[in-house]
């Protein structure tokens, strides 16, 4: 078979780096499994039922908010009518441009004790200090939900506003037919059917939750993201820090199961149906009051008012801070993200291209493996590329040692190309996922043509996949460029000495309670956040029918 | 028991509906034929409960049901509708599908699921996802929810639509054998006029919003009260008459009819199988034939008439014609149009007179 089609040479190629990408978590299971002594007894003593509850709470909470958030938000957008509904409906993904540690940074600085917030209330009140009144500790497994919720809703909001969207009018109308109200139909019809896209977007959030590091460390809340970082800075126990990520890793994969599961289901959710939405609710007066006001709430909360703080600050203090410092720390952020995204794309873009021309369901299934990186936490990705390349410094070191008697130091360790390299196991799957679905629009009739005409695999690829993919790449580049922007544990794991990134710094100044002087850092990492908001809404739009008016009148 | 008054919806400044009048009996079946754009559906809908008169009322056993004081929202009304896209919910299972709209007990409700599955002759699918049975079977769940509540009244919009011609033919002839089976009165909304002339027991044609004609399927293809309507349901000759010398001449020659009609004529409508059709030599001929399309039961033959215009006629397969043969044509039937297109009534030559 690879002799007639030539595609051998892919086979190995596809093969050799997806393994080279699986790596780290190879790397994970058997420095766990080399524990001298029983680690997961400690573990289970100690730090465990404190990880546990915590992740527990923060995925009960998360889960709720973003689903409360998220549903109610698209069901109102989406088939509802009401004034300012067109502007709510881009602006409720703004939040998405905040990274959790940001949003966690700005309202520490509002809402702490000597925040301008509890300032204020103690000058109204004629408070003196915190023994007068309670107020809500920002710092708490609480207010890490709550921050979480803000910016993770989006994901909930923009997978089941699409699926609102599509969802036939007949089937609504039947259900009214069959003697059922309009808001019995929206719970036996309507939630039903938009179940799993809901769960897809919970599923996200969750994920995201359980890989968060900076706002649980901002807010010293305890779970195995921050335990990962701890067990491995603090106390240098590899293989603890392995097994907790191994652990994590187990929570992760529920919820990666669960989003597959969901996407298959909701793909034959919309099958055989013609789409011709249901016309939106007319809301008048105060309930389309109410509405404009329940949607503006997270936009608000989750970016108006911190991006707006964000600004204040960075406008008081752009002069004090060091400038050359700020300049230099972007333009590190901008040559990773730059590597990183092209090299991401280039590799996304050859193993979609060699998963598709293989035949073999190991080189798919190796390839696929290598998607499930997105789903590593930072800390996870970071510990899981360090222990290999740690182990092959000290082998060289060693060999050279004995061999010449001199020492090779660290070849690879605390290097820019480990960083980039763990950057790619986290977000290759990102470029591999977007060049994958491009191909999804070329037909194996037009490769058939090419070949037939004459051209190679290579040259195939060149002149006829590469065109048309021009769109797609350009997309996986993007998206792949702002995570790297806003990636944090990984980073502040791998960097180099008297290195840092806009990310790292922010989060260096918010330890230091310097949050005022991170503002301009932060500001930065939102701008460039906001082009995949950009980017998603314009997608959001394609994704709506637009022709039910025409329709209608048959 | 169901009865429309003036029924009529506007979108903006087009008129989807206007002044629509429409009767239905107690266990009868009528059809609403109309090319697509015609306002069938809205029609349905509007009767439906689904969208809101601008204008008219809607009776059910003469209580109003939707007008300017009251709009009885549809999951009161108890009527069932079948979809053109069948609109089963894909989150649910074919039992759960049939029974989502009856009311009762779990075990009447698995007692009335049974009952239409067996009904529609697919007992066997009671557990499966919509998505895992043929467009055919879809159908018949559809039609099996629909029926599942014991609605006063069947809708149907377009139903055979998304099914292929064998498929079509055979489903149509179920579902009509269990609505009749279950005594329900059914409207049905198609633009083939095969389907509705076969389906229903009056025919309510419509065009541009309005009833153009409702009787049955005989009545309208036989007396189709304007030039549009006789060459929508089957095939129609019009040809241009002119009335003089106290005659009214056509290009058969002079037509008896009486004058208070054949002044009005402008057009006259003749069947392709309503004229009669003789092999006559160059001289007393007036036509000659031009096309012959062979299909078996009838050979549909083109003539050109010396008049200069060219008619369709279907003749017997048992004389074969051929082009340019010199053929005598006269009109055995046919009906007088005015100036707009309308039926002259009072008068119509040949058998199909009453």
């Amino acid at each position: 078979m690879s002799q007639s089609t030539h595609s051998g040479g892919w086979n190995y190629f596809t093969l050799a780096l997806a393994l080279l990408f699986a790596l780290p978590f190879f790397s994970l299971i058997v420095t766990a499994a080399s524990a001298e002594e029983n680690v997961w007894g400690h573990l289970i003593s100690t730090v465990m039922p404190g990880y546990l509850k915590n992740t527990f709470l923060l995925m009960l909470g998360v889960g709720s908010g973003t689903l409360l958030l998220g549903v109610s938000t698209s069901w109102l957008i989406s088939m509802t009518e009401f004034p300012g509904r067109r502007m709510l409906e881009w602006g409720l993904l703004l939040p998405l441009a905040f990274p959790g540690y940001i949003i966690a940074m700005v309202y520490v600085e509002l809402l702490e004790y000597s925040g301008p917030v509890q300032a204020q209330i103690r000058l109204w009140f004629g408070w003196n200090n915190f023994q007068d009144y309670w107020f809500p500790p920002i710092a708490s497994v609480g207010g890490a939900i709550t921050m979480l919720s803000l910016v993770l809703y989006p994901y909930v909001y923009l997978l089941a506003r699409i699926a609102f969207l599509q969802q036939p009018a007949t089937l609504l109308e039947s259900s009214r037919m069959l003697g059922k109200s309009s808001r019995n139909s929206f719970f036996h019809v309507s939630l039903p059917l938009a179940r799993p896209a809901i769960v897809v977007g919970v599923s996200l959030a969750m994920m995201e939750t359980l890989a968060d590091f900076g706002t649980m460390q901002l807010f010293a809340v305890q779970t195995f993201t921050t335990g990962i970082y701890h067990t491995w800075f603090g106390a240098y126990n590899a293989p603890g820090a392995a097994q907790l990520s191994l652990s994590l890793l187990m929570f992760i994969s529920v919820f990666v199961f669960l989003e597959r599961y969901s996407r298959k289901q909701q793909r034959s959710h919309t099958k055989n149906s013609i789409h011709i939405p249901h016309p939106r609710y007319k809301l008048s007066g105060i309930s389309s009051l109410s509405a404009f006001a329940f949607c503006l709430v997270p936009v608000v909360f989750g970016f108006a008012l911190p991006a707006g703080l964000l600004i204040q600050w960075a406008a008081k203090s752009w002069r004090e801070v060091m400038l050359e410092r700020f300049f230099s720390d972007a333009g590190n952020s901008l040559i990773l993200a730059v590597l990183t995204a092209f090299l991401a794309v280039l590799l996304g873009v050859l193993m979609a291209y060699g998963s598709r021309i293989s035949k073999r369901r190991r080189i798919r299934w190796a390839v696929r493996t290598v998607s499930l990186g997105y789903t590593f936490p930072g800390p996870v990705v970071a510990l899981g590329v360090l222990l290999p390349f740690a182990w092959f410094d000290r082998t060289i070191d060693a060999w050279m040692q004995e061999s010449f008697g001199i020492s090779s130091g660290y070849l690879l360790s605390g290097t820019l190309f480990i960083l980039v390299f763990a950057y790619l196991v986290r977000f290759l799957a990102l470029a591999y996922g977007t060049a994958e679905s491009g191909f999804g629009r070329i037909t194996s009739a037009m490769e058939d043509a090419s070949r037939s005409l004459g051209k190679n695999t290579w040259q195939t690829l060149k002149r006829v996949h590469l065109p048309l993919l021009r769109g797609s790449m350009l997309t996986a580049g993007l998206l792949v460029f702002v995570d790297v922007m806003k990636e944090l544990p990984a980073t502040l794991m791998l960097q180099p000495f008297n290195f840092s990134t806009l990310a790292t710094r922010a989060y260096g100044y918010a330890t230091e309670e310097l949050l005022r002087e991170a503002s301009l850092w932060c500001l930065t990492i939102v701008l460039v956040g906001l082009f995949p908001v950009i980017f998603l809404n314009r997608q959001l739009r394609e994704s709506a029918p637009q022709n039910y008016l025409e329709s209608d009148h048959d | 028991m169901i009865e429309c008054r003036n029924l009529t919806k506007n979108y903006g400044t087009l008129a989807a509906v206007s002044d629509f009048g429409l009767h239905l009996q107690e266990h009868e079946f009528i059809s609403i034929l109309g090319p697509s754009g015609c306002g069938k559906s809205t029609l349905l809908r509007l009767i439906a409960g689904l969208e809101v008169p601008s204008e008219g009322q809607v009776f059910l056993q003469k209580k109003e049901i939707s007008g300017k004081k009251i709009i009885l929202p549809p999951e009161r009304r108890k009527f069932g509708m079948i979809f053109q896209d069948f609109a089963l919910f894909p989150h649910l299972s074919v039992e759960a599908n049939i029974a989502f709209g009856v009311n009762g007990s779990k075990s009447e409700k698995q007692k009335r699921v049974r009952e239409l599955l067996k009904l529609v002759s697919l007992p066997h699918l009671a557990e499966k996802m919509p998505h895992q049975i043929s467009g055919g079977e879809q159908q018949r769940i559809a039609v099996a929810r629909a029926l599942a509540p014991r609605p006063r009244m069947i809708l149907m919009d377009e139903p055979f639509n998304n099914l292929d011609y064998q498929l079509r033919l055979q489903l149509r002839r179920d579902i009509r054998d269990i609505l009749k089976h279950e005594g329900v009165a059914t409207i049905l909304v198609t633009h083939d006029q095969v389907e509705a002339i076969t389906f229903a027991d009056r025919v309510l044609l419509m065009h541009k919003g309005k009833l153009v004609q409702s009787g049955t399927p005989e009545e309208i293809y036989q007396h189709p009260q304007t030039l549009w309507a006789s060459s929508f349901v089957g095939e129609a000759n019009h040809l241009k008459v002119e009335w003089r010398d106290s005659s009214l001449i056509s290009p058969f020659g002079s037509l008896d009819v009486p004058e208070g009609i054949g002044k009005e004529t402008r057009l006259m409508m003749v069947r392709p199988e309503d004229f009669i059709l003789e092999s006559r030599n160059d001289h007393e001929a007036n036509g000659i034939v031009k096309t012959v399309d062979f299909s078996g039961s009838v050979q549909i033959v083109g003539i050109e008439l010396k008049s200069g215009e060219t008619i369709q006629v279907s003749g017997s397969p048992h004389l074969l014609w051929r082009p340019e043969d010199p053929v005598k044509i006269t009109p055995e039937r046919y009906l007088c149009y005015n100036s707009s297109g309308n039926r002259l009534n009072g008068f119509s030559a040949g058998n199909a007179s009453k």
